[in-house]
């Protein structure tokens, strides 16, 4: 469980986070979506530790973590895929892989034996592993991303706009492989700035504006709630991305 | 390096405060019969020049020069070198030096123009060493190593070192004239932006290259004619003094000691940097003397990187000046201003934009693989695709990005091939780009007032922002929904304000064909309606769109017609239902070719 | 005929060593984006060590290159943590004007510490070569390459196959995303920047050996650094070890053929023409920031 608790961050240019008070379940796939500037990808790198809160607490099991470094939130068991190009290009895809166990370098059995276990979820990193990253499709490199930030077994992984500048057809796997993901046992906080792709796949969705929580409701719930169509999808007919209607 | 733009403010005690630096210059040599003070003056002044030339092309364009004092001495030996072969009087042929330095430096730019900032520091260190060298080895004209010896001066003794010292002050006047005009004009709106984003500028009416050389130019040519007047005034040319790599870090030193970019900040450096030095030769002697100089020309230069970056002139408007920073304010939902005209509308049916065959190969990869489209004038053509089938890839084409293997982009019956990006701008091509470019030091308004829609040497020298263009800048900006920031700073905009003062950029440049690559991607739906009524209402002025977009509902509810992209081939165009209910798109777009690994499927 | 085999073969030994010279100037280039025109100085420092501890107790100076690694190594560190690390985040070019007042501040120190005067260090084998028909190989150039190669190699290993270089490529491409994974990115660049400064110790032992020097050379060899690294085109390891190659081929054959005065010259000009004829280096992508923001 994952309980921020009044947290406020910016970039120096004023909070964009105001205040933010929200609590996320284990094991669950939960969705964070608002318009733009709302703070939803700060919402994750004060998580990651890529930013330190200027005030509140973010409290991952009981624990402490907001002043944390990015490899001491990832030893804690929380992992961040970033968003879109977040590989590392001229490198191949086994030195990615073997990258996202930087932390257990020095365990090289434990290293090897999950860097397999992955091979066989996803395989791409297995007929691949020789190619440069960047010389992969774009549904390729997502899986990779994927993959590669599973590597240390985290419990908790964050996705920041996972579907931003893909194609519908790359969506779907995005979509499938946070699923296999979260079958896996892993919690999913994600952040997403396609709300019916978001809320479709999540269980908890969260509706976060200038910098706080909105509210936190069951996915399917909000995405039936008519004020919030007309709040945040517009007035959109009723098709998604994820089922590949036009 | 980032650097202010902003004028100070406080006008008139600035203005008085200058009016009595000036004629205190003025009246030194009458006060004080010092030949000290006044050679510490002298040396004051051409560093001055120096700096001042220096601010406008490492400043102002932001190509950093580590050789600028190389200048110095193509004036200097020029001048020294006709003033011995015709026998007449170094002052005299001062300008010359100044057409020598300026000759060099649009050599330095004709190398230079297909680089970059770091290349430039190289070439600006190579020059100043090789300069150095050719002088030191051609000594039957230079005298090399045993130095050029240049006449007595010819005036009365009375008037001691008079002529040089009021020659150098004149220069340095001069030279802070120029870089206040050029700060003011247009053209230095357009050095801005190359430093900024040279790229971006090129594809707004910047011409890069003629601008650059042209700022190179202005660096050197005054400093020419100082390094002429100084040679004479030390009467003895050697390379070591002239070529004097010390005196290069001295130039970078003091600019950005009183403030890079601004028009006073080399003056304020300079009568810092050199009473400093003169003060320290004079109390350390020996055969260190020379050591310790380095070190503390060396150890201030690292000082005011760490310490004071920004220079005091800009440290110090800084603090009478704080900028609220505006917190993501919501886009007013007000009725949608009347659409601008263009200047530019064609009847509207005829082929404005023909891409024809066009093949680009990136490595063993063909991004766009004999790839056609036709858009007819006055229509929205949006251009769909999965990723990586080519979308931005012809984009780069049709700007002049990319240079195609095979095919060709005809605008309006003429073939675009020979334009450059600028070029492009010019003929009618306009883009924005998935991650909206803006230039960051200026404000939002001279954003839009940086764009050109021709390129007209008459209007280098207009007002920066002000008249009509100032006008049509605010007004475009107005219709875009951004009237109250024409003031602030690029940097203070939200994600998608910036993608809306692109369009406006493109507004200002008027073009035939408007590109917009990704506009609804990241930005709020509130923000999305205003932009699909944006484009609806300047698509019935007549505008042409072709639009780039995954948001298939935004897209197709606009598009009159509907080009398909897959692996770099069109696959199918036509009306947006008729194309959307094609099997071969739906296959290739939606359907089931993508091979998904098994194990990533959804799970029984 | 003879002059010319002999030529290349002298051109291609000073280019071993050219090559490791610009290989820690590079690196720190690649993954910092920063224009270092402090690692001249680096160089003539560790020239100046290597002279003077064998001057002192008569160590072969190549060995003592080996020795004053590590001490190159903690120079690195120390500049790296008291000047680059503060300025590059502001910017990458005012990171290289700090260096550059670096530089010449070290050039007044070193002239304090050691006199203006030329020295070289003159070890046994200093004038002595082996014959090979009539072609000459002076010894102390072959020692000198032959340790520079193997310096090099090791680097390159260090790069490829180690959790520290892919950590250091990692940072190279995206902080964000190096952090993500656990790598301590400001600690990775540290070591960096001093794994390059540390290629200078044997670097500025094998100048002492086959070159004089004073304090001011360093502008000298950072010009032949910069021209090396423009030759094989910025970044590139591989590239700058071409660009050695071809520096140190047309130098000596500038030498030979035209005239010693104008040698120093060579690198200059190789800067303008390939400027001029192949902006991006030999081997180098382009220096163009188009599509990469994109």
């Amino acid at each position: 469980m994952i309980e921020f608790e009044n947290v406020r961050a910016g970039y120096g240019g004023g909070d964009v986070l105001q205040g933010v008070t929200l609590t996320v379940e284990r094991a669950a796939i939960t969705c964070v979506v608002g318009p733009n500037g709302a703070g939803k990808s700060t919402l994750l790198r004060v998580l990651s530790g890529l930013l330190r809160p200027s005030a509140g607490t973010i409290l991952l099991d009981g624990k402490p973590v907001h002043a944390l470094s990015p490899a001491e939130v990832l030893a804690a068991g929380v992992a961040q895929v970033p968003q879109q190009g977040g590989l590392f290009g001229n490198l191949t895809v086994r030195d990615n892989m073997l990258l996202g166990g930087y932390l257990i370098r020095s365990e090289r059995g434990r290293l090897k034996k999950r860097l397999d276990e992955l091979a066989e979820a996803f395989p791409v990193i297995t007929t691949r592993a020789h190619d440069k990253a960047a010389d992969l499709s774009g549904g390729q490199r997502r899986i990779v991303e994927f993959a590669r930030a599973l590597v240390t077994n985290p419990s908790v992984v964050l996705l920041d706009e996972p579907t931003l500048g893909l194609d519908p057809k790359t969506c779907e796997v995005v979509f499938e492989s946070t699923q296999t993901m979260n079958e896996l046992g892993v919690t999913v906080l994600m952040v997403e700035q396609n709300v019916r792709f978001g809320l479709k796949l999540a269980h908890h969705g969260v509706v976060m504006e200038r910098g706080q929580v909105l509210f936190a409701a069951p996915a399917d719930e909000l995405l039936a709630r008519p004020d919030m169509a007309a709040l945040f999808f517009g007035a959109a007919p009723e098709t998604s991305h994820p089922e590949g209607g036009l | 390096m980032s650097a202010e733009t902003s004028a100070p403010r406080r006008r008139v005690p600035k203005r008085w405060l200058i009016g009595l630096g000036v004629l205190a210059a003025v009246a030194i040599p009458f006060l004080t019969p010092s030949s000290y003070i006044h050679n510490v003056l002298i040396l004051t002044f051409l560093l001055g020049v120096l700096g001042s030339g220096w601010n406008v092309m490492s400043g102002l364009t932001g190509y950093v020069s580590l050789g600028h004092s190389a200048f110095i001495g193509v004036g200097a030996y020029t001048a020294g070198i006709l003033a011995s072969q015709w026998a007449v009087s170094p002052f005299l042929v001062a300008p010359l030096g100044g057409i020598a330095a300026a000759l060099v430096a649009l050599a330095l730019s004709w190398v230079t123009r297909r680089t970059r900032g770091v290349a430039f520091v190289i070439v600006s260190y190579a020059m100043l060493e090789l300069l150095g060298l050719i002088v030191r080895n051609w000594s039957s004209l230079t005298g090399g190593s045993q130095g050029l010896l240049m006449p007595l001066p010819d005036w009365d003794v009375r008037f001691h070192n008079w002529p040089f010292y009021y020659a150098l002050l004149a220069l340095l006047l001069l030279s802070v004239a120029m870089t206040s005009a050029i700060r003011r004009s247009k053209f230095g709106l357009g050095l801005v932006a190359i430093r900024d984003d040279e790229d971006k500028a090129a594809g707004i009416g910047v011409p890069a290259p003629i601008y650059k050389s042209l700022a190179f130019m202005a660096s050197a040519v005054l400093v020419g004619v100082a390094g002429a007047i100084y040679g004479y005034y030390v009467s003895f040319l050697t390379v070591s003094t002239m070529f004097d790599i010390v005196l290069s870090l001295q130039v970078v030193l003091a600019v950005l000691l009183g403030g890079r970019a601004t028009v006073w900040g080399p003056v304020l450096g300079a009568f810092i940097i050199v009473p400093l030095a003169e003060v320290t030769n004079t109390s350390i002697g020996g055969v260190d003397a020379g050591a310790f100089r380095l070190i503390m020309f060396g150890g201030l230069l690292l000082l005011v990187t760490l310490a004071l970056p920004r220079g005091i002139i800009a440290s110090v408007a800084r603090l009478l000046d704080r900028r609220t920073a505006q917190a993501g304010a919501r886009l007013a939902s007000t009725a949608l201003p009347v659409a601008p005209m263009s200047s530019r509308t064609l009847a509207p049916g005829t082929d404005l934009l023909r891409v024809d065959g066009v093949t680009v190969q990136f490595g063993g990869v063909k991004a766009l693989d004999n790839a056609s489209i036709v858009v007819p004038a006055g229509s929205i053509t949006a251009l769909i695709g999965p990723n990586g089938s080519g979308k931005t890839t012809l984009f780069n084409v049709i700007d002049g990005t990319y240079e195609p293997a095979a095919g060709d982009v005809v605008l309006n019956g003429k073939s675009l091939a020979k334009l450059d990006r600028t070029g492009r701008a010019f003929a009618g091509i306009g883009r924005t780009y998935q991650l909206p470019r803006l230039f960051d030091s200026l404000t939002v308004l001279e954003n839009v007032a940086a764009v050109n829609d021709r390129f007209e040497p008459r209007r280098l020298v207009h007002s920066a922002v002000s008249g009509a263009e100032a006008a049509r800048a605010t007004g475009l900006l107005e219709f875009v929904g951004l009237g109250e920031y024409v003031d602030a700073a690029a940097t203070d905009l939200s994600y998608g304000q910036r993608k809306l003062v692109e369009l406006a950029q493109l507004l200002m440049l008027d073009p035939a064909v408007i590109l917009l690559d990704e506009p609804a991607a990241g930005i709020n739906p509130t923000l999305l309606q205003r932009l699909a009524e944006l484009i609806r209402s300047l698509n019935a002025t007549g505008r042409t769109f072709v639009i780039v977009e995954h948001d298939m509902q935004f897209v197709l509810a606009l598009a009159d017609q509907t080009t398909v992209l897959a692996h770099g081939k069109v696959i199918a165009s036509g009306d947006p239902a008729t194309v959307s209910t094609d099997p071969a798109v739906l296959e290739a777009y939606l359907g089931d070719d993508f091979v998904l690994e098994p194990t990533t499927g959804p799970r029984p | 005929m003879t002059l010319l085999v002999q030529t290349v073969i002298l051109g291609l030994l000073v280019g071993g060593v050219y090559a490791l010279m610009s290989s820690g100037f590079s690196l720190v280039f690649g993954v910092m984006r920063i224009i270092n025109l402090a690692h001249g100085a680096m160089i003539v420092l560790a020239a100046f060590l290597s002279w003077w501890v064998w001057d002192r107790t008569g160590i072969d100076p190549l060995l003592v290159g080996v020795i004053i690694t590590p001490v190159m190594y903690v120079v690195g560190r120390v500049l790296y943590r008291l000047v680059i690390a503060r300025v590059h985040r502001i910017d990458h070019e005012l990171a290289m004007v700090a260096s550059f007042g670096v530089a010449i501040a070290a050039g007044g120190v070193m002239a304090l510490i050691w006199g203006t005067e030329v020295r070289s260090a003159t070890p046994s084998y200093f004038n002595t070569s082996f014959q090979l028909g009539s072609v000459v190989i002076p010894q102390a150039q072959l020692y000198a390459f032959a340790g520079a190669l193997a310096i090099l190699g090791a680097l390159y290993g260090l790069l490829r196959g180690t959790f520290l270089g892919r950590a250091i490529r990692a940072c190279s491409e995206n902080r964000d995303s190096a952090a993500l994974v656990g790598i301590e990115v400001e600690r990775t660049m540290a070591q960096m920047f001093a794994i390059g400064a540390a290629t200078t110790g044997f670097g500025g032992a094998a100048l002492s050996v086959i070159y004089q020097f004073v304090p001011d050379s360093h502008y000298v060899w950072i010009g032949r650094i910069l021209c090396v690294v423009i030759l094989g085109g910025l970044g590139s390891l591989l590239g700058a070890a071409l660009g050695a190659a071809i520096l140190g081929l047309g130098e000596a054959l500038t030498s030979s053929y035209v005239d010693t005065r104008w040698a120093t010259a060579v690198p200059y000009i190789l800067i303008i023409v390939i400027l001029l004829v192949r902006p991006q280096g030999l081997l180098g992508g382009k220096l163009r920031a188009d599509g990469a923001r994109a």
